[in-house]
């Protein structure tokens, strides 16, 4: 009996003309199923002409020669020589990618030119940083908005703001916050220690102010998306667990947590992809050459002034290719969380 | 029952699949095609210049309609960012998605040869006419010219606007209280040591320690500035170059010596020191400690700051802050000029035409779109600018030296205000320029100069460590 009906076939619409009215009967003897996937071809175009065609492009130009004279930017073919040249440093970029020898002594490991100086160990430690603090802090803006108080939805609209602040904005308010004559930040740092005395020409010391920077903005997103997942947890699995005798971690180790886990996963995936590709907080804060990220280097090959296609298609490639490995590890996980986390 | 319900639905709303394909259809078609029929041009030629330019806009178009343009030209001059690097990166990306505007570009002399080598820019030999050409080749300032050519060809690509040459500003009237005779003794024009000079503003200095933080600043943040200008001419000034003296400047890439890692290249990096910081072993001796440790975060706005709001005592910049300084509700007549002070003497550089006083030379130039829609027009605008109207114009309110030097031996306070004052010291330094070494390679070379430059300075590495560093790493990368 319930077998997909989808309405008489030949309907009122016989004014379509002639040579679509084929088209629109088979369209209309469809499934509800199929139907759907038709409507979805101009989607997945667009999203293959905007995401899948460039990601494709960018794979076919790392694979050619830099020219940095004559009218056309790509040489011939070379295959994986751009990679090779930017893993062992040997580009015309800026700063590495990564330089790293091995040796023979702990920890087998010696950085050629400082950790805060290769793009690819500036950009993990950047990722893996924000999105953990992000994570901690915005999981307490969450756990505290989701109590009911007095003037809740006003501490919702504080908490929110820094994360409408445009990026340049918000990098101009650091790079005056460290500057001797204007901002009280650089006296203050160096007072307790933490920095040297001029922290935007450092590397170590501008990688903690851009982490800082972008913390401060994006913890709002974190705590707003775990909002939305602590608030779908039933009230009365509370009450049972506190006539049960659970005391608060015990509570929020085996009901919240678990519950809310999907949504935080969700959350941390996405702050990760956006981690990775870190630019603009940067680049109006300190500068790409202080703190090169990885698209920093993709910038800087593109437009630095010197035409280096190939090779900054090879870092661009590079870095999707290790955002595509995180999103495989959280996919992983995910996964495992739908089955049943308890 | 869930179908029925599903089919009750659907028969209740009744939209058609058929209508539905078709409205969306019919719309998206219509947004399409929306897109598409985007206008010309309305035929006003742009300019992209900086928000100097474009404060004397009014007066520059009113120049050029004397020079000869015709009033059926329109011209608009719009603004971009200020900084050097970020033009070059967005005229880069304007060119290379082939945009039709703006339709001429104002390129750093400094970075249009690139430009020039990868056949982006319109090619002036047969474009502009023949007097305007000999023009160029007669009257203009032939190291200015040099750097709008094509270095192989000798082709003409880009109109050069201004050169631009920078000074040392400094308080003339707390240098006069604290007994010193500027007039008398012609620092406008006789050049100075480098120890001579930081002698005198650390005395000037002392005297008025409570209301001025700084006795000198200039700009050495890890950026092009630093690389082209504020280092290389230090160097020079001490005798020292990039790639074995003036001759090497443009080519032949991989041919020529690599000659950083020379005593007197490391002589001006342990100056910077001494000036920066008094207690570091690196640091040469003789010089007092006038600059604050912060110039290794400023570039020219940030130095100009402090001097602008009467907290320094002297500043390293290019003219366009003279005319800033020098105007009367600024310090009016209380700023001084003089030529950037000296590390040796000529007679005993090295490399000829080097040691002494020496300026970079900067400038702009402006070139054409080659995808312009407005061709024929923005060639006029281009001619219009080599008159000699336009030049004092632009002196006059922008505060950049005319291209043809002469222009500027009669011209005093009253024809071009207040940096009329200074035309003496802006002769001398256009005498001592000295360019940098711009091929297609050199934005990436100029990045491994004043990476390592800003590492020595800020004491990540010692002078020694990091020229030897930059040696290793320029003669990698001077391969064609």
């Amino acid at each position: 009996m319930a077998t997909d009906q989808s309405g008489t076939p030949v309907e009122a619409g016989g004014d379509s003309g002639g040579i679509f009215s084929g088209v629109f009967t088979w369209m209309e003897n469809l499934s509800e199923a199929a139907y759907a996937y038709l409507l979805l071809i101009p989607g997945f175009f667009l999203l293959a002409l905007v995401a899948f065609y460039p990601l494709l492009d960018t794979l076919r130009m790392s694979f050619l020669a830099d020219e940095t004279r004559g009218a056309d930017p790509l040489g011939g073919f070379v295959g994986l020589e751009n990679y090779i040249n930017v893993l062992t440093g040997n580009t015309r970029l800026g700063r590495q990618v990564i330089d790293v020898a091995l040796t023979s002594n702990f920890p087998f490991v010696e950085l050629g030119t400082p950790f805060f100086r290769q793009a690819l160990f500036v950009t993990l430690a950047f990722a893996l940083l924000s999105v953990f603090f992000e994570t901690l802090i915005g999981f307490g803006q969450a756990l505290v908005l989701d109590q009911e108080f007095r003037g809740r939805r006003w501490v919702r609209v504080a908490i929110i703001i820094p994360w409408a602040i445009p990026i340049v904005i918000q990098g101009m308010l650091f790079f005056l916050l460290f500057q001797p004559t204007v901002g009280f930040g650089s006296d203050f740092m160096q007072a307790i220690g933490v920095f040297g005395s001029d922290p935007l020409a450092s590397s170590r010391d501008s990688f903690i102010i851009v982490l800082v920077a972008d913390i401060w903005k994006t913890s709002a997103f974190m705590a707003l998306l775990i909002l939305a997942g602590l608030q779908s947890v039933d009230r009365s699995l509370y009450d049972v667990a506190k006539v049960s005798g659970a005391t608060p971690w015990q509570r929020f180790k085996y009901i919240t947590f678990p519950i809310v886990l999907p949504a935080l996963l969700v959350a941390m995936l996405f702050r990760t992809m956006d981690a990775m590709r870190v630019y603009g907080i940067i680049e109006s804060t300190a500068g790409c050459s202080t703190v090169p990220s990885m698209t920093c280097l993709v910038i800087d090959g593109l437009f630095g002034g010197t035409r280096i296609y190939g090779t900054a298609a090879a870092v661009a490639f590079l870095t999707a290719g290790i955002i595509g490995i995180f999103i495989t590890f959280y996919i992983i996980k995910f996964r495992d969380a739908e089955g049943g986390f308890m | 029952m869930v179908d029925t319900d599903l089919q009750r639905r659907r028969s209740k709303t009744g939209v058609s699949r058929r209508r539905f394909v078709q409205a969306a259809g019919a719309t998206g078609i219509a947004v399409g095609l929306a897109g598409c029929a985007g206008g010309d041009g309305d035929g006003t030629v742009v300019i992209s210049a900086d928000e100097e330019m474009v404060s004397a806009e009014d007066e520059i178009i009113a120049a050029l309609r004397e020079a000869g343009l015709d009033n059926d030209v329109e011209v608009e001059i719009e603004a971009e960012d200020f900084e050097t690097d970020s033009r070059r990166q967005s005229y880069s990306s304007g060119l290379d998605a082939g945009r039709s505007s703006p339709d001429l570009f104002m390129m750093d002399s400094g970075w249009t040869i690139p430009f020039i080598v990868r056949e982006q820019l319109t090619n002036l030999e047969d474009t502009l006419s023949s007097d305007v050409r000999s023009r160029i080749d007669n009257e203009y300032l032939e190291a200015a010219v040099e750097t709008a050519q094509d270095p192989e060809t000798g082709d003409l690509y880009g109109v050069p606007i201004f050169p631009d040459y920078p000074v040392m500003q400094y308080r003339k009237d707390l240098v006069e209280d604290a007994g010193y005779n500027p007039d008398s003794d012609d620092w406008a024009t006789e050049p100075i040591s480098w120890m001579e000079f930081s002698e005198i503003i650390a005395d000037v200095h002392s005297e008025n320690e409570d209301d001025i933080d700084y006795g000198f600043t200039t700009q050495a943040a890890a950026y092009e500035g630093l690389a082209c200008c504020t280092f290389n001419e230090t160097m020079s000034s001490f005798g020292g170059a990039f790639f074995g003296g003036r001759e090497n400047l443009f080519g032949p890439i991989g041919d020529r010596p690599v000659t950083v890692n020379e005593e007197p290249v490391i002589d001006a990096i342990r100056m910077m020191l001494a000036f920066m910081r008094d207690d570091d072993e690196e640091a040469a001796d003789g010089y007092e400690q006038i600059a604050p440790t912060s110039i290794v975060q400023w570039t020219e706005e940030d130095a100009r700051g402090p001097f602008t709001a009467g907290n320094a005592i002297s500043h390293r910049n290019w003219p366009y802050s003279v005319v800033i300084n020098g105007a009367e509700d600024e310090m009016g007549e209380d700023l001084g000029t003089m030529p950037l002070p000296y590390g040796v003497p000529e007679s005993e550089s090295e490399y000829d035409d080097l040691g002494g006083s020496r300026a970079a030379l900067g400038g702009w130039h402006l070139t054409l779109n080659p995808n312009s829609d407005n061709f024929e027009d923005a060639v006029q605008v281009l001619e219009a600018f080599t008159g000699d109207e336009v030049m004092l114009a632009i002196f006059e309110h922008v505060g950049n030296l005319p291209p043809i030097p002469e222009l500027m031996d009669d011209v005093g306070e009253d024809d071009v205000g207040p940096i009329g004052r200074y035309i003496d010291t802006l002769q001398v330094a256009a005498d001592s320029a000295i360019a940098r070494p711009v091929t297609d390679i050199w934005p990436s070379q100029a990045q491994q100069v004043y990476q390592e430059v800003h590492d020595a300075y800020t004491q990540e590495k010692t002078p020694t460590e990091a020229m030897d560093d930059l040696q290793e790493s320029l003669e990698d990368s001077d391969q064609p």
